[in-house]
């Protein structure tokens, strides 16, 4: 539910300098016990705890040192710790993402991303909360606003908006709110997202700490005690932590974020710790 | 996706074929109307002719061309939408207890119906009949007045839909759509607002099409609501209110155990659920008797201890390891679960889209829908009985996990199957050029419970057989109707 993990976005202000790539394996354990079913707080019994396991292979290249580009290919798992729901497991969505640094005045430094996603492998979309994704192909673009406060300290903003295509779902048929709409073309709802970060830089060794907020434009709502479905307008807001330390050619990384308020999603707690390399090319 | 068309048959002698529930076509009677000379008819062409044609908006043209793909087909849809929106089993509360959803008050937590395969398939069989039964009566008086339609009677009138012989009264649309609007009324009752409004659009729209004039949709909705009063009777009495009766299980469970069920079934869902309506298979059938419903029981499933058994469930086994996507696809696409339609709802949907490619009437467009309809009621009912009484365990009692969601009965028969087969069966009789592809059709959707992990290959393969034999006595019904 909502279990993208905006980890791996590329919403950072940092680069990778000319001909260095970054590359990066993380592992993802996202999970919750608690969702928001619309707007009621609830637990399942025949869920138990829903927990998605990810592997990111990702690479960061610098192009020049102002323009990166980002790819990033997901391993998902996910499991369900009671009741008869099959796991799922497969390839999600890879992503490919070009990051340029652009005007740049008295500490202030504006940057734009493009990104695109779309899923590697065939899985199954409508069948959630197992299903590892909602299957659609997206198009992101992003502004990020970075400002440089005294003795390595950062302020990080950024806004997002993500246009999701139509699904191919299984059935024939589904309920968008109230309409039986007879197709197997899902409308996935477009999407934002919004986040402020506070960290601290010295080289390659960073601490941050943020908030982010993730919203569908439009969509339905999980009906009494039904499942999710990929129309959901979803909705989160979420805290955490997240740190890298790479003293040389070698990093490694971690992140922590939690589910403060939302709806239709999961109250999830995820974790990630990746381990980098640099490659000089 | 559907359009209007002119009936490819007018069925002078509809009034005639024999009705489900209605013992005469007039027993609802339908006043003489006035002759298309008295002054009150002139007035109602007057004032279609000056007051609503020339001031027809767009929204107006938009219902029109909406209704105008079929009055029985539009209704089915919406009777199928419910279904949907109404699909969804009880949450249990603090105490660990399911509610049990309330008639009377139908829109709190939970939602009353829990519009499950069996109470959508008796909801539409109930719609369909209606209408059948309505149209049959509609028809017999529509010849004996031979009213003409508006625009026969006024040359200047154009009409906004392909027009077909048939005399104007009682209106058959909104027959149609009175008849419907009692019966999804009572099996939904929370939505009265909802369904006024499309009464009233679909009411209206016999106006704004120029296909009638008032009196003619007046005379239709009375017969409509008329026969759909006599057909609830019927739906009052049938058994349905004692479907849910949990006491009867502790007698089926013994009973499953004397018949060498070592694990009977058990609901696996947390808080263990009551079953899903254990006494359903009481209710009364429509084509076949009681006595003919038990004879026609599928024999006793492979119990834990045959090899059989091992071998059906090794099976699964291999499927939940290594599901292919084709297989799961099928799964997804039958498995018609929680906010969906349900099995009747897509049979009743490939029924509707046959009969429109087919350009039936309206009237043979019920007919259709009633034999397809009391079909799927009967095979709800007969699968019923049987899954109660063998109580037999779901492969999740075995270890197994589902890709679609556990339904909360026993596992022998499987209901897809037998709803699937049932409909097939009958729609095979009405449009034999598409047998195969009906055919195919019930054997995915049989096939599909075993590739979501949730029934026993012999669940699938008996109840294919028990839907076969239940379809055949909607077609042997149909075949003595008058029809053909």
């Amino acid at each position: 539910m909502g279990q993208q993990s905006l980890a791996q976005m590329p919403h950072d202000g940092i680069y990778m300098s000319k001909k260095i790539a970054c590359g990066a394996l993380i592992y993802g354990n996202s999970s919750w016990t608690e969702y928001w079913e619309n707007q009621l707080f609830r637990e399942n019994e025949n869920i138990g705890r829903l927990t998605t396991e990810s592997v990111n292979a990702m690479m960061a290249y610098g192009i020049t040192k102002k323009l990166n580009v980002i790819a990033v290919v997901p391993y998902v798992r996910t499991n369900a710790s009671k009741g008869n729901l099959l796991g799922q497991k497969g390839f999600q969505d890879a992503s490919i993402w070009i990051k340029a640094k652009g005007y740049s005045s008295h500490g202030l430094t504006l940057h734009g991303v493009v990104g695109a996603s779309m899923p590697m492998s065939n899985y199954v979309p409508d069948f959630m909360p197992m299903a590892i994704g909602l299957g659609s192909k997206a198009l992101v673009a992003r502004g990020i606003l970075t400002y440089d406060l005294p003795k390595n300290f950062y302020l990080n903003s950024s806004i997002a908006y993500q246009m999701r295509s139509r699904v191919e779902a299984d059935r024939d048929a589904y309920l968008s709110g109230d309409k039986l709409l007879y197709t197997r073309e899902v409308a996935v709802p477009d999407a934002f997202d919004a986040a402020i970060r506070f960290g601290y830089l010295k080289k390659d060794n960073q601490l941050e700490v943020f908030a982010e907020h993730f919203s569908c434009v439009g969509g339905d709502h999980i009906r009494r005690n039904d499942m999710p479905f990929m129309t959901n307008d979803m909705t989160m807001t979420s805290v955490g932590v997240y740190g890298k330390y790479q003293p040389k050619l070698l990093g490694i990384n971690g992140r922590v974020s939690y589910v403060v308020d939302g709806q239709n999603v999961g109250q999830s707690l995820s974790v990630s710790v990746g381990l980098l390399y640099i490659i000089k090319l | 996706m559907f359009e209007a068309y002119a009936p490819s048959k007018i069925d002078v002698n509809g009034g005639s074929w024999k009705t489900f529930i209605l013992t005469s076509p007039t027993d609802v009677s339908v006043s003489i109307p006035y002759l298309t000379t008295d002054a009150k008819y002139l007035k109602e062409i007057d004032s279609l002719k000056s007051v609503v044609i020339p001031k027809l908006t767009t929204a107006q043209k938009e219902a029109v061309k909406f209704w105008g793909a079929g009055s029985v087909l539009r209704w089915n849809e919406i009777g199928r939408e419910l279904a949907a929106r109404y699909n969804l089993a009880p949450a249990s509360n603090a105490a660990g207890v399911y509610p049990v959803p309330d008639p009377a008050n139908p829109l709190a937590d939970p939602k009353y119906p829990f519009a499950n395969p069996l109470y959508t398939a008796r909801a539409l069989a109930y719609l369909s009949i209606a209408q059948y039964d309505a149209l049959v009566s509609a028809w017999k008086y529509k010849y004996q007045y031979n009213r003409k339609a508006p625009y026969e009677v006024d040359a200047s009138i154009k009409p906004l839909l392909p027009v077909s012989s048939v005399p104007s009264y009682p209106s058959e649309d909104a027959l149609v759509a009175q008849a419907s609007y009692v019966i999804l009324l009572a099996m939904f009752p929370g939505e009265g607002p909802f369904l006024r409004e499309k009464l009233t659009e679909a009411k209206n729209a016999c106006i704004w099409s120029a296909i009638n004039v008032g009196s003619d949709v007046d005379a239709g909705a009375a017969l409509g609501a008329g026969v759909a009063a006599k057909v609830m009777a019927r739906a009052k009495t049938d058994g349905m209110s004692a479907a849910n009766n949990q006491v009867l299980v502790p007698g089926m469970i013994e009973r499953s155990k004397a018949l060498g069920f070592v694990n009977p079934w058990m609901s696996q869902e947390s808080p263990a659920r009551p079953p899903m309506l254990p006494n359903y298979g009481s209710v009364s059938t429509l084509n076949f008797d009681r006595k003919t419903l038990e004879s026609i029981r599928p024999a006793i499933p492979f119990l834990e201890i045959s090899a059989e058994f091992k071998k059906e469930l090794a099976e699964l086994q291999e499927i939940q390891k290594n599901q292919t996507r084709e297989q799961a696809a099928i799964a997804n696409f039958w498995a018609d679960g929680p906010g969906s339609y349900t099995p009747p709802g897509h049979w009743h949907r490939y029924a509707c889209e046959a009969g429109a490619a087919a350009k039936y009437s309206e009237l043979r467009m019920a007919r259709l829908l009633a034999y397809v309809g009391s079909a799927l009621m009967d095979a709800g009912i007969a699968c019923w009985e049987t899954k109660y009484y063998y109580y037999s365990p779901r492969p999740q009692q075995f270890g197994l996990k589902t890709s679609v969601g556990l339904p909360n009965f026993p596992s022998y028969t499987s209901g897809h199957s037998t709803f699937s087969y049932a409909a097939a069966t009958v729609l095979s009789s009405f449009f034999p050029e598409k047998s195969a592809s009906f055919y195919d059709k019930a054997q995915e959707a049989s096939d599909s419970r075993v590739y979501g992990l949730i029934h026993f290959r012999i669940d699938c393969l008996m109840g294919g057989k028990h839907g076969r034999v239940i379809g055949d006595f909607a077609v042997k019904r149909a075949n003595a109707d008058g029809a053909d």
